[in-house]
């Protein structure tokens, strides 16, 4: 129903809860006044945060807080202006969803056993903080500029933690975490369309301002202001990564009924991956058959019930066509020389445009002979058949584990697999064991950045190139790694060497463990289980 | 992830807003958006694209140069602040036989890494002819290197009077430095004559390795000090809180004419760093060992003993200390 088609008779219209949720539409101007404390009082808190140590150190961070609580200041000064000349009242409707206090625990405790292992979470929680409150002051402005009520309740939390499980900016670039969560917010309002009689938001709010910002971020090559890679690699440096977003994946997908959207999307990119290894002999993707940040994503970013199909069938066509995007743009972003780990990020505002055309497929096929039968008995019983999803799915993920899909060794991660791969002419081999050393170089392996500089010298997989060699042998001079010294010494004469003690603790992360205090026996044993064979000869020499 | 869902009955959901004002409302926030999508767009543009680090001016010169627009006193800026004299610098060490290493007898400041590895304390080696810089390689000369080849230096590094020795430069910077240098001599055609035959014939223009520093200090008499065997506070930089510009001391008792071969700023050389000294020529390089590479010459922040022409340091290749520069030399690899 249209909301001109709903005012009252008296020409005023009607509250913003409509039926039972009804409240008083216009309030007297003390009570704006006294409603308006609390985006005041967020904004303060906004400001005070920037004197906290983790903020007042960078100096253009505190300014970036300072920044966001300026512009709040002005929208609330400007909007209670407005409203106490009108004489119009503001509102607060409380109240709790489950959708989001559920998802906001889910997703904290993610932050949690995540920063267990990489302290820059923990590091990060006064600014994650200050986001939560920047978030609420400006979708409680956002709401009064529109409306009279603000639903007040957990809304801003998941959307909040999910923008950050898979993007931050650097402390240099924070505004622009503000500005991502402002377009996200704004997106929910403004982005709308009419769906099922309903005009409701197209795009999930934090995978919109996700997307959007990717976008950008690869048009400009600016993906260093962020920690994009990072936050995509360092997930696996917590032990049974796999295992712990599969359980509290369960509690999602049991309270939200998206089993279907996850379990499809996961089969998918597992169905891929494996017909592309068959098919190749190398896996498709480096560090396993779903790199954990996108199986994050089809657990707590693809699943979101009012941006996805509602249908069975549509939501499990919702999940393949995302396990299918991501496949299909980690192979373009890799193609055009673009950080990968956006393929789950750009994948999500597609499929939400696509909403509509699943649901009137489904609808269209619905009533085939073919599908009625099975489509009935999905939506006799919603939770008992959510049920037997996940009873699936709970087996499914258990087989993948038992076979070393998960959580297990992957070759993706061997670099003397791809050396070998390359060295056969396997497809994307040699394109991937760059790809790997690079990573490795930038996370500080010297013999990582040597490698890297021998390739642009000798032009043999990679086209010469002097400067980028040069720049790659400095790299790993700096990083210790003698064989690159000497290749900056003299560049006419390509010196080599094993990986040292230091660069292996690197080189053998693979399922996510942080090897820094492995002794050094384990390492070459693990060295040499990866195919490292000087690593076999030393681990000999020293039983 | 379900962050927005709304029941059917919420009120957002059906978009009823109070006083819904739809296309002019609705077109001011549409715009307000792609107002906000814009910056984002320009902000990151802009990042992409920041302004280069502050350097020295430039003048078109050969239109490679990266010089200044004034010359400074004793430096020439149409040839990348390189010392204004008949070889840009580069000061001749003739061929012959030195003293090299420290005899504890004599100097009693010695230390152990300054003998052979053979026992031996002091040793004479034979150097052929090679060039060395007059001075130590100035803020303004690495300045005029970084703007012309965009390579980013550490921000310390050229923050420091044109004049003063550039500091907070990495081993590799310092090659960098030099492997650029000899490519912009090398094409310049207002280059001394004799400098560019030399490199015709294939010097190179490099670090120095250990022996040609310690000649270039101390001559071939042994001595312990550039310009004799005691300190002396008028000849160099040291015990002192920070650089002075490069040939602020004179010399005339040094082997050479030479600036700042002791104190000022330490000075890295080619050479892999071991605990004794070792002949270039018997040792294979040691492609396991852990990087550390030789610097000499003591620094202003140290006292007289570190200051001796047999000093010798080693350093994590990957540093930027504010009391580690360099020199350059010219020689037949």
């Amino acid at each position: 129903m249209s909301a001109r088609s709903r005012r009252t008779p008296s020409g005023k219209p009607p509250g913003p809860g409509g039926g039972s949720d009804h409240v008083q539409s216009v309030t007297p101007a003390p009570a704006t006044r006294r409603v308006f404390l609390l985006p005041l009082a967020l904004t303060l808190a906004l400001f005070l945060m920037s004197f906290a140590p983790r903020v007042h150190d960078n100096a253009i961070l505190t300014r970036s807080f300072w920044s966001a609580a300026f512009v709040l200041l002005v929208w609330q000064a400007a909007l209670f202006l407005r409203l106490t000349s009108a004489r119009i009242g503001r509102s607060f409707l409380p109240r709790l969803r489950k959708q989001h206090y559920v998802q906001a625990v889910v997703q904290f405790s993610v932050y949690a056993y995540w920063g267990w292992h990489w302290r820059p979470v923990y590091d990060y929680l006064w600014l994650l903080l200050a986001q939560l409150v920047f978030a609420y002051a400006f979708d409680i402005l956002l709401a009064w500029s529109r409306r009279e009520s603000y639903v007040l309740g957990f809304g801003p939390f998941p959307i909040v933690f999910s923008t950050n499980l898979f993007l931050w900016f650097k402390d240099d670039w924070f505004y622009l975490q503000f500005l991502m969560l402002a377009v996200g917010f704004l997106g929910k309002e403004f982005v709308r369309w009419n769906r099922e009689g309903r005009r409701v938001h197209i795009f999930n709010p934090s995978a919109f301002s996700l997307g959007l910002f990717s976008l950008v971020l690869i048009v400009t090559k600016t993906s260093n202001l962020t920690w994009g890679q990072e936050i995509a690699t360092t997930l696996t440096l917590a032990p049974n990564i796999y295992s712990f977003l599969f359980v509290i994946g369960l509690i999602v997908m049991y309270f939200f009924s998206i089993t279907l959207v996850s379990g499809f999307a996961a089969a998918a990119l597992f169905g891929l991956s494996t017909l592309y290894a068959a098919s190749t002999g190398v896996p498709y993707f480096l560090d396993s058959d779903i790199p954990i940040a996108v199986f994050l994503g089809l657990h707590l970013l693809v699943t979101d019930p009012s941006t996805s199909p509602r249908t069975p069938l549509g939501k499990s066509v919702f999940g393949l066509l995302y396990g299918l995007g991501v496949f299909v743009l980690y192979a373009i972003l890799g193609a055009i020389g673009a950080p990968t780990f956006y393929d789950k990020l750009l994948a999500v505002p597609l499929l939400n445009l696509s909403v509509q055309g699943i649901d009137r497929w489904v609808h269209a096929i619905r009533y085939s002979p073919l599908w009625s039968r099975w489509g009935q008995d999905l939506a006799a019983a919603p939770a008992r058949t959510n049920l037997v999803h996940m009873a699936v799915w709970i087996v499914f993920f258990a087989a993948m584990t038992a076979i070393g899909k998960t959580d297990g060794k992957h070759m993706g991660d061997s670099l003397p697999f791809w050396q070998q791969a390359c060295e056969d002419g396997r497809r994307n081999a040699c394109e991937r064991l760059l790809q790997l050393e690079l990573t490795y170089c930038r996370d500080n392996s010297g013999w990582a950045c040597n490698e890297l500089g021998g390739h642009y010298t000798q032009g043999r997989i990679v086209a010469a190139d002097p400067d980028l060699a040069s720049g790659y042998f400095s790299r790993a001079c700096e990083l210790r790694f003698q064989a690159g010294c000497f290749n900056v010494l003299e560049p006419g004469r390509l010196s080599q060497a094993a990986p040292r003690v230091i660069d292996l603790r690197l080189l053998l992360r693979e399922g996510g463990r942080n090897l820094l205090d492995t002794p050094e026996p384990e390492l070459f044993a693990r060295a040499c289980d990866h195919g490292w064979t000087f690593a076999c000869g030393r681990l000999t020499g020293s039983l | 992830m379900p962050s927005g869902n709304r029941p059917p009955a919420a009120p957002e959901a059906s978009g009823r807003v109070q006083g819904h004002q739809d296309s002019p409302v609705a077109a001011t926030w549409i715009g307000g958006v792609a107002a906000l999508v814009a910056f984002v767009l320009v902000a990151l543009l802009w990042i992409s694209h920041p302004p280069s680090r502050s350097a020295p001016p430039t003048e078109a010169g050969d239109g490679t140069s990266a010089a200044g627009t004034e010359d400074s006193a004793g430096f020439r800026s149409a040839a990348w602040y390189l010392p204004d004299d008949e070889m840009l610098g580069f000061v001749e060490i003739p061929g012959g036989p030195f003293l090299m290493g420290s005899d504890a007898a004599a100097d009693t400041l010695a230390f152990a890494n300054e003998r052979w590895a053979d026992g031996r304390t002091q040793r004479t080696v034979d150097l052929p002819t090679f060039y060395i810089g007059r001075y130590e390689v100035t803020v303004a000369q690495l300045g005029a290197f970084a703007q012309a080849t965009g390579r980013t230096v550490d921000s310390q590094a050229l923050l420091g009077p044109p004049d003063h020795p550039v500091t907070a430069v990495s081993w590799p910077d310092a090659l960098a430095y030099c492997r650029w240098l000899e490519t912009k001599l090398k094409a310049w055609p207002q280059a001394p004559p004799q400098l560019s035959q030399l490199l015709r014939d294939g010097w190179r223009v490099t670090l120095p390795d250990e022996a040609e520093w310690e000649k270039a200090a101390r001559g071939t008499d042994g001595r312990i000090y550039p310009w004799g065997n005691e300190p002396r506070r008028d000849r160099a930089n040291y015990e002192g809180r920070g650089t002075m510009p490069v040939g602020s001391f004179d010399c005339p008792e040094c082997p050479f004419p030479l600036s700042d071969m002791s104190g000022n700023v330490w000075e890295w050389t080619r050479s892999p760093y071991t605990p004794t000294l070792y002949d270039a020529k018997e040792v294979r390089e040691d492609l396991e060992a852990d990087a550390l590479w030789v610097m000499r010459g003591g620094s202003f922040a140290d006292p007289a003993r570190n200051i001796r022409a047999a000093i010798r340091g080693g350093a994590d290749p990957g540093v930027r200390r504010p009391f580690i520069g360099f020199r350059v030399v010219l020689s037949r690899l």
